[in-house]
């Protein structure tokens, strides 16, 4: 009889999120204007005009902010389309030092 | 403050659900063609775009990975990864689209431009992102040329009247009203 302990349920939630940990990171920038960092986040993530607003007023106010998480894939498909919208995006992984 | 009179700047408008209207002189759009065309050619410039394996070239893929050396070029195209190593290796592999897709913002600007006799442009909103786009890399272009930094505003505006910058920066902030114009159309509409 197989049973979990939590040992067990944390090692095999590490396992199907092992393709999770990479971040993309958009970055102040004096040029582009407020209104249209806060438009690209809801054309291209369809994020509500509040949270888009609200990771706006981040990488405003903070230097950067994480605008999306996922596979290393997924995030490099990000950082592109934010790319060509002009905006100012790297990638990393979710662990590491922002 | 005056309001409703023709003259009155007013940039883009949405008009019914899905249309964006703006209404340049002919000055303007002289202005916007001469911005608009030397983006495309800007992006269609690499000093080694020549020894490119052309099959490589044909599947998005360069030979090239190293960032480009002109700073408004690197500011368009910049770096996926703080990695150099990583960098190098995403630029190989979308540089190539990157330029593309930009171009395809802007050649589509263009065209919008080109064939309005009048002026008087309308654009849905597929277009209408495409004017963003272009808009944007044309304010990030003159923006690097201009050195603008978060408080540089105050500077610019104090520059000599001969100093050529001065319209150069009349031009950026222009350009700057004008896209936030047509975001605020945008924007309404997502209401």
């Amino acid at each position: 009889m197989v049973k979990l302990d939590e040992k067990i349920e944390e090692a095999i939630k590490e396992i199907f999120s092992s393709d999770k940990p990479w971040v993309t990171i958009v970055w102040d920038d004096p040029v582009n204007l407020m209104s249209y960092v806060t438009y690209v986040l809801m054309e291209l993530f369809g994020y509500s005009k509040e949270k888009a607003h609200e990771l706006m007023m981040k990488v405003h106010t903070e230097a950067k902010a994480v605008v999306s998480t996922g596979s290393r894939e997924e995030m490099e498909h990000d950082v592109a389309r934010l790319h060509e919208y002009g905006l100012w995006a790297t990638l990393q992984r979710g662990d590491q030092a922002l | 403050m005056s309001n409703g009179s023709d003259s009155q700047p007013s940039g883009f408008t949405r008009h019914g659900n899905n249309d964006y209207v703006v209404e340049f002189s002919e000055s303007e759009k002289e202005v916007l063609i001469n911005l608009v065309e030397q983006i495309i050619e800007l992006l269609g410039e690499r000093s080694d775009n020549n020894s490119d394996d052309p099959l490589a070239a044909m599947v998005g893929i360069t030979s090239h990975d190293s960032p480009p050396d002109d700073e408004v070029l690197l500011r368009l195209l910049p770096n996926a990864y703080a990695d150099q190593v990583d960098a190098s290796e995403f630029r190989r592999y979308t540089e190539l689209t990157l330029r593309a897709k930009k171009s395809a913002h802007a050649m589509s600007m263009r065209m919008d431009l080109k064939s309005s006799p009048d002026g008087q442009i309308e654009v849905d909103h597929e277009s209408a992102n495409a004017w963003l786009g272009a808009m944007n890399d044309i304010r990030l272009a003159l923006g690097v040329r201009l050195k603008v930094q978060v408080n540089s505003h105050e500077e610019l505006e104090i520059l000599a009247p001969d100093d050529p910058m001065r319209g150069v920066y009349a031009v950026y902030s222009w350009l700057g009203w004008l896209q936030e114009s047509l975001i605020q159309a945008l924007m309404d509409d997502a209401l």
